[in-house]
C-alpha cells in the first residue's frame, strides 16, 4: 500500500528541492533583516533601573552564600522591605502594559516592527507556497503515522486514500518552518535561537511587564536561605595547601 | 566522521570549567550548555542526513537517532573526561539536553534526504 | 574578562605588527574588543593605516570606528593636534553625531579645560539621561581633578541607575579605598563578590579590607576569605598566604587567655608558613632568611 504511489521526479526537482532551499534562504534574509531593523533605542532611566535591580537581586540570590549573614541581610532588607525596598512595588501602582503602550508610541512601533518582520516574510512565503506548489504531493516521511496526523501532513489535498506518510507540499512548507530552527542556530549563531514558536508565543503576552518581574524575584529572594558558605573554603584551602606542602 | 564532527565542535569550548561543586561561573557553564547544544543539533542533522540516505523507515530511523544521541553522549563525557561535575551542574545536562529538540532536526533532514534518494 | 587564548592571540598579533608584519588592523580589532589600553601602539599603527589611503578606503565603513580609535588614544597619550585633526575629519563626516561630540568633549578634558567639558557632557545628559559613557566620563573628570569625594558622590549616583555594573562597584571600591573609608569599601567588595563569586581578586581585596578595618569578628571573615582565594587560585597567592598568617596572629592576639576554639584551625596557618617558605626557596632564596625570621615572630606571638 505505501508504495503504491509513484511520483515524478521532477516533483523532487522543481518542489522539495527548491521549496527547502527557499525556506533556508529566507531564514537567512530574515535573520538579516531583523538585525537591520533592530532599532536602538533609547531606554528611560525608569525601565534601565527596573532591568539592573531584577539583575543584582538575581546576583545576590545566586552567590548568596559567598558573603557574611550579616551583609546578606543588610542586602535582603534593602531589596524586599515593604516601605521602599527596591524590589516593592505599591499595589495598583503597576503599570497596565497596554497603558503603557499609549503613552509611549516608541514601544508600540517597536513591537509592530518585531512582528511585522516575523509576520510579513510568513505569510508571503506562505502564499507564494501555496500559489506555486498547491497540490502536490512532495515528499514521504520514512515512518508511519496515525490518521490523526492527515490534516498535518496532507493540508492542501484533499485525498481520504492516500497512506497518511505522504506530504502534501504547504505540510512540507510547515515541516520546514518548525524543522529548520537547529539548522538557522548552527549556521547563523546562537543569538537566532528565539525561535518563532517562542515567538508567538510572547506575542499573545504583548510584551512583559517589569513590575511582575520585580514582584517574582522579590518572592525568590524572600525565600532565599542564606547559609555562608566561607567556613568551608578553610578546610578546602587547607587541603589545597596540604597538597602543594606533599 | 561522526566523532570526528562532534569533538570538533566541542573541544574550543569545553576547557573552561571549574573544579569544584558548589562554585560554578555562570557564564562558562552556559557556554558548556551552549557547547552542548550546538553539538546535538550538529550530529542529529547529520544523523538525519544519513539515516535519509541508507534509506532506514519506521522505527529503525527512531533507533539510530537515540544511538547518534548516545554516541554524542558518550563523546561529550569524553571531552569531559568523564568527570561531569567539573564542567556541568548535573548528569542530565549530558544526558538529556536538547535530546528532544534535536528531533524535528532530525526528522526533517531525514525525510528530506530519504526522499530525494529513494522516493522518486 | 581576557581569557588565556585572546591573550596569546593579543601577544602574537603585537610581536608581529611590532616587526613590521601585517594585521595591524587585526590587532586594533582586537585591543578594541578586549577593550584594552595599548595608546601607544593602537595611536602608532592606527595612524599608520589612517595616513595610507589605500589601506584606508579598503576597511569601508570600519575606516571611522578606526578614527575613533586612534582619536583616544591620541588623547592618552597627548598628542592633541592628532586628536583634533581627527575628529575634524569625523565631524566633516558626521556633523550632528553625539558621538563625535563625546569626543570633542573629552578633548576639551584632555586640554584641561574642565568647565567648558562639564558643560558639554551635562548637556549630553540632558539629552540622554542614561548614557553610561558620559556618566563615566564625569566621573573620570572628577578623580582627573583630584576631587575624590565628587567622583565618589557621582559613582554613586551612576550606580544608583546602573547597580549592576560591577566595573563601576570596582572603581567605586578602590576610590573609598584611597580615602580610608573601609566599611563603605567593603560593601562595595561584597557587591563584587556577589556578581562574581568565582573571581579570587575580590575575595582578596574584600580580605585586605576586612583585615584593616580590625575587630574580632571581622579578622575572623578575612581570614575566611583568605582562605576561599587560596582555594580559588590554588594556593599559589602569596598575598593570601600571608594574610592568613597575619589575622592568625592578630585573631589569636585578640583571644588571647580565653582561647577556646583556635586549635585546629592553627592548622591552616602552619601549612600556608610552610607553603609560603617552600615558595620562597624556589623562586627568591635570598630572601627567606627574611621571610623565615618575620613569619616566626608572626608565629611566637600567638
Amino acid at each position: 500500500m505505501a508504495e503504491d504511489l509513484v511520483l515524478d521526479t521532477a516533483i523532487r526537482d522543481w518542489v522539495l528541492i527548491p521549496l527547502s532551499v527557499v525556506m533556508v534562504l529566507i531564514g537567512v534574509l530574515r535573520y538579516f533583516v531583523a538585525k537591520l531593523m533592530r532599532s536602538s533605542q533609547t531606554p528611560d532611566a525608569k525601565m534601565v533601573k527596573e532591568g539592573q535591580v531584577i539583575l543584582r537581586a538575581r546576583n545576590l540570590r545566586a552567590a548568596a552564600n559567598f558573603i557574611p549573614t550579616k551583609a546578606f541581610r543588610a542586602r535582603k532588607i534593602y531589596f524586599c522591605n515593604e516601605e521602599n525596598g527596591l524590589l516593592f512595588v505599591p499595589k495598583g501602582q503597576a503599570q497596565n502594559p497596554q497603558a503603557q503602550m499609549f503613552s509611549d508610541p516608541n514601544m508600540a512601533m517597536d513591537m509592530m516592527k518585531k512582528n511585522l518582520s516575523m509576520i510579513i516574510p510568513q505569510t508571503l512565503t506562505f502564499a507564494w507556497v501555496n500559489f506555486f506548489f498547491s497540490g502536490f504531493v512532495a515528499a514521504k516521511i520514512p515512518f508511519p503515522l496515525t490518521q490523526r496526523f492527515r490534516s498535518m501532513l496532507q493540508n492542501g489535498i484533499d485525498l481520504s486514500t492516500v497512506d497518511v506518510s505522504y506530504v502534501s507540499s504547504r505540510s512540507w512548507y510547515f515541516l520546514n518552518l518548525f524543522g529548520l530552527r537547529g539548522f538557522f542556530s548552527l549556521i547563523l549563531g546562537e543569538e537566532n535561537a528565539v525561535d518563532d514558536t517562542q515567538r508567538m508565543m510572547q506575542m499573545g503576552g504583548f510584551g512583559m511587564d517589569p513590575s511582575k518581574g520585580l514582584s517574582a524575584e522579590k518572592d525568590n529572594l524572600d525565600i532565599t536561605q542564606h547559609d555562608w558558605a566561607l567556613p568551608n573554603f578553610e578546610q578546602r584551602a587547607e587541603t589545597v595547601l596540604k597538597k602543594l606542602v606533599s | 566522521m561522526v566523532a570526528h564532527g562532534d569533538s570538533s565542535s566541542s573541544e574550543k569550548k569545553l576547557g573552561n570549567g571549574l573544579n569544584d561543586l558548589p562554585t560554578f561561573n555562570a557564564e562558562n557553564l552556559q557556554q558548556n550548555m551552549k557547547t552542548i547544544h550546538y553539538s546535538r543539533t550538529f550530529m542529529s542533522i547529520i544523523g538525519g542526513v544519513v539515516a535519509g540516505i541508507f534509506g532506514f523507515t519506521g522505527l529503525k530511523g527512531f533507533v539510530l537517532y537515540f544511538l547518534v544521541m548516545a554516541f554524542t553522549s558518550i563523546g561529550l563525557m569524553a571531552k569531559a573526561k568523564f568527570s561531569v561535575h567539573s564542567y556541568f551542574d548535573s548528569w542530565n545536562r549530558v544526558l538529556l539536553d536538547g535530546l528532544f529538540g534535536g528531533l524535528m532536526s532530525f526528522v526533517l533532514f531525514w525525510t528530506f534526504a530519504y526522499d530525494i534518494v529513494h522516493i522518486f | 574578562m581576557v581569557t588565556k587564548t585572546e591573550d596569546n592571540q593579543l601577544n602574537r598579533l603585537e610581536n608581529q605588527v611590532d616587526n613590521g608584519g601585517g594585521e595591524a588592523w587585526e590587532y586594533l580589532c582586537l585591543v578594541r574588543k578586549l577593550k584594552l589600553r595599548r595608546s601607544e601602539k593602537v595611536l602608532r599603527h592606527g595612524l599608520s593605516i589612517l595616513n595610507d589611503p589605500k589601506k584606508r578606503s579598503s576597511l569601508g565603513p570600519d575606516e571611522w570606528t578606526l578614527y575613533e580609535q586612534v582619536v583616544v588614544a591620541a588623547m592618552d597619550c597627548q598628542h592633541l593636534d592628532v586628536a583634533k585633526d581627527c575628529i575634524k575629519v569625523l565631524q566633516k563626516r558626521f556633523p550632528e553625531s553625539k558621538r563625535v561630540g563625546r569626543l570633542e568633549a573629552m578633548l576639551l578634558e584632555a586640554k584641561g579645560l574642565w568647565d567648558e567639558a562639564e558643560k558639554a557632557y551635562t548637556s549630553f545628559l540632558e539629552d540622554n539621561p542614561v548614557d553610561q559613557i558620559i556618566h563615566k566620563r564625569r566621573v573620570a573628570m572628577a578623580k582627573a581633578q583630584g576631587n575624590i569625594s565628587g567622583a565618589i558622590e557621582r559613582l554613586n549616583k551612576y550606580l544608583e541607575i546602573f547597580m549592576a555594573d560591577h566595573d563601576a562597584w570596582r572603581e567605586l571600591a578602590e576610590l573609598y579605598v584611597s580615602l580610608q573609608m573601609y566599611k563603605q569599601a567593603a560593601f562595595c567588595y561584597e557587591e563584587l563578590i556577589i556578581s562574581q563569586p568565582t573571581l579570587p581578586l575580590f575575595h582578596l581585596a574584600y580580605a585586605d579590607v576586612l583585615y584593616t578595618l580590625g575587630g574580632l569578628e571581622n579578622l575572623q571573615t578575612a581570614k575566611k576569605y583568605y582562605a576561599s582565594t587560596i582555594d580559588l587560585t590554588g594556593g599559589k597567592n602569596t598575598r593570601a598566604l600571608f594574610g592568613i598568617c597575619l589575622c592568625t596572629s592578630a585573631i589569636s592576639q585578640l583571644t588571647k587567655g580565653k582561647s577556646k576554639e583556635d586549635k585546629d584551625k592553627s592548622q591552616v596557618q602552619s601549612l600556608a608558613v610552610k607553603v609560603l617558605e617552600k615558595d620562597y626557596k624556589q623562586r627568591a632564596p635570598d630572601k627567606l632568611p627574611q621571610v623565615t625570621t618575620a613569619l616566626k615572630g608572626l608565629t611566637l606571638s600567638s
